[in-house]
């Protein structure tokens, strides 16, 4: 990141939008008054059909899982393939005897566990990598090689050297977590914008404090972006490595299930997964959210 | 200043050449002579307009004062003491704004307040918070400390800039096109308020723009370069009389003048600047490609 260089990307960042004449510059805008009730009515009831517009789809498929094992299947799925009351009775047996809290528990201390190990590595690493050219010429081909791993491919290695404990386990989400947060905190320091990097430049600041108010801050969506990714992967290969060999954990309550032959069970710890694949989603989406909010200029504007 | 004069700032046979990456025309690379032989002194106090065809290494130049590069021959001085480095002591306006767009205008203000100042001593994060605000309210923003940046207009947001770099309180501002990128009226606004700044604080401004006009109208003297290789043309100095007086300045019969002189010194070197392949200023002194720029980067 040398000052020459830097001054020809000037020429090229045109980055901020060029707006509209604004005679009424520093006066504040008001947004004219709603003319009456009525467009306030009909736009309730616009949003009204849009939020069952939008839930439809749910709606409809929760309709076929009920009525579809019951009226179109023939009985001989129907013991594969319950209908939803009978899978929420059985999730709801589950919760009352704790079991479901259990597994649950476990799931989650892995994944946690996991995912923090490699949120926190992969972040540094990626800042390490990004700063010293040196560094990322070395690791990348290695990273790359790895990258294009599938985590689960490496299942068998990781449950032979560490065993089918808990070591093994963490120690497989914090991989496939690792990938994504290093990855987007990569791209998120290279992508600064040099043009604010001069402006810092020439206010003296050194190297460390460039980084930290400048290129850190920067990146901090970018690098989110990575973790909401990494929190969906982590739960993904942690039910999986459940499958395989466990005690307990929602993986292996779905595997077990179905071993058992309780098919209501099965996919209640299959509703469960998804339930909490969607919430940790859903939290991550608004910690990302939350930390871009001076990103999301462009798109809301107009609205 | 003791006995002798003493310029605030001072080029002295400055010099910059890059090396031009390697190219299908020219595989080993080849060598680019942006400024040659600028010698150039300025009052402190002083307002220096610069004009020069594009390419002709005015951004180079204002990089050298900001010590963001360093020259190749020659010398540049800031009050008698060679220039090494980037400092407090300057400050520097870009055309795109360059604010930090996490930061509220008041932030962006503040930013060159953190951390220890000149003479040692740190603010308080309530001192910064009065300092900006004072800012903000200089360049007429008051109100809007909590704005991100993408909720300001292109004019507030250069306001923002302008605000940001004379919260330290440097001696020199280096501002370069900062007014390239508003619209007619916002800049005439932009250009008054500047001048208001100007004699209020009596900052030493060295001014780079592609208008003809505002060259003129701003600078105490306008300095011309010549197409590539920069060097130092001519130094005009402009007389407009008593300027705080109500009245158009621009149509005043000096002010034609003046603008007539600085356009013929430009014209011939704009040609010969355009042949080279620099289209970006006309003989006019208007900029065609200057407003309607392509959005670049972030798509919506
Ligand atoms: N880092 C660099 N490496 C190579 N060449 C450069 C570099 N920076 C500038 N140049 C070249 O030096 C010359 C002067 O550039 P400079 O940006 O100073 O021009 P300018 O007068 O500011 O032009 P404009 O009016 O278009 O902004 C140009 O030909 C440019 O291509
Ligand atoms: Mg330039």
């Amino acid at each position: 990141m040398s000052a020459p260089t830097l001054t020809t990307n000037t020429h090229s960042t045109t980055q901020t939008s060029v707006t509209s004449p604004t005679a009424d510059d520093v006066t504040l805008r008001r947004s004219p008054a709603p003319a009456a009730g009525l467009s306030r009515i009909k736009s309730g009831l616009v949003n009204g059909g849009r939020a069952l517009w939008r839930a439809g789809a749910i709606l409809l498929f929760l309709l076929l899982w009920e009525l579809g094992p019951l009226y179109l299947a023939p009985a001989s799925t129907r013991v594969f393939l319950p209908p939803l009351h009978e899978v929420l009775a059985a999730l709801g047996s589950l919760i009352a005897n704790g079991q479901l809290q259990n597994h649950l528990g476990a799931s989650l201390t892995r994944s946690a566990s996991g995912f923090g190990i490699a949120v926190v590595s992969a972040v540094v690493l990626g800042l390490l990598v990004a700063w010293y050219g040196a560094l990322d010429r070395f690791l990348n081909p290695l990273l790359e090689v790895f990258r294009n791993t599938a985590a689960l491919a490496l299942l068998p290695v990781f449950t032979l050297l560490l065993g089918i404990g808990e070591t093994s386990k963490i120690s497989i989400v914090a991989y496939a977590a690792f990938f994504p947060v290093l990855l987007n905190t990569i791209a998120g320091v290279r992508t600064v914008d040099p043009l604010l990097i001069r402006a810092a430049r020439s206010l003296g600041l050194s190297n460390f404090t460039l980084f930290q108010k400048v290129i850190l801050p920067s990146a901090v969506p970018t690098i989110f972006t990575g973790i909401r990714m990494a929190g969906t992967s982590s739960i993904l290969v942690l039910i999986a490595a459940e499958m395989v060999g466990a005690k307990a954990g929602l993986g292996y309550l779905i595997v077990n299930s179905q071993m058992s032959f309780l098919i209501p069970d099965m996919y209640a710890g299959i509703l469960a997964v998804s339930l909490l694949g969607l919430a940790v989603n859903y939290l991550l989406v608004g910690v990302e959210r939350h930390f871009s909010r001076w990103r999301t200029a462009v798109g809301s504007r107009n609205s | 200043m003791t006995q002798s004069y003493v310029p605030k700032i001072s080029l002295q046979n400055v010099g910059k050449t890059f090396t031009v990456r390697p190219t299908k025309d020219a595989p080993l690379g080849s060598t680019l002579t942006a400024l040659d032989g600028i010698t150039l002194d300025v009052a402190a106090g002083e307002f220096l307009t610069l004009v020069g065809p594009s390419g002709s290494g005015k951004t180079t130049l204002l990089d050298l004062l900001a010590g963001l590069t360093r020259p190749d021959t020659g010398k540049v001085l800031l009050d008698g003491k060679e220039v090494t480095g980037p400092g407090k002591d300057r400050a520097v306006v870009f055309q795109q704004y360059a604010l930090f767009p996490w930061r509220t205008a008041a932030a962006n203000v503040s930013f060159g307040l953190e951390g220890t100042g000149p003479d040692g001593k740190r603010l308080s994060r309530r001192e910064r918070a009065e300092r900006a605000r004072t800012y903000l309210d200089l360049v007429g923003l008051a109100g809007f400390e909590d704005r991100y940046p993408h909720e300001l207009s292109g004019g507030m947001k250069q306001r923002v800039a302008i605000a940001r770099s004379l919260a330290y309180e440097p001696d020199v501002l280096l501002m370069d096109e900062p007014f390239a990128a508003l619209d007619a009226q916002t800049r005439e606004q932009l250009q008054e308020e500047l001048l208001r700044i100007w004699r209020t604080t009596g900052k030493t401004i060295i001014f780079i723009t592609h208008g003809i006009d505002e060259a003129v109208y701003l600078g105490q003297r306008v300095a011309v370069l010549s197409s590539r290789p920069g060097r130092l043309k001519e130094i005009v100095p402009i007389n407009l009389g008593d300027r705080t007086r109500d009245g158009d300045v621009r149509s005043d019969a000096r002010f034609v003048e003046h603008r007539h002189k600085v356009w013929a010194l430009l014209h011939d070197e704009v040609l010969k600047a355009q042949q080279a392949g620099h289209t970006k200023i006309l003989p006019d002194g208007t900029a065609p490609d200057e407003t309607p720029q392509p959005i670049s980067g972030k798509a919506a």
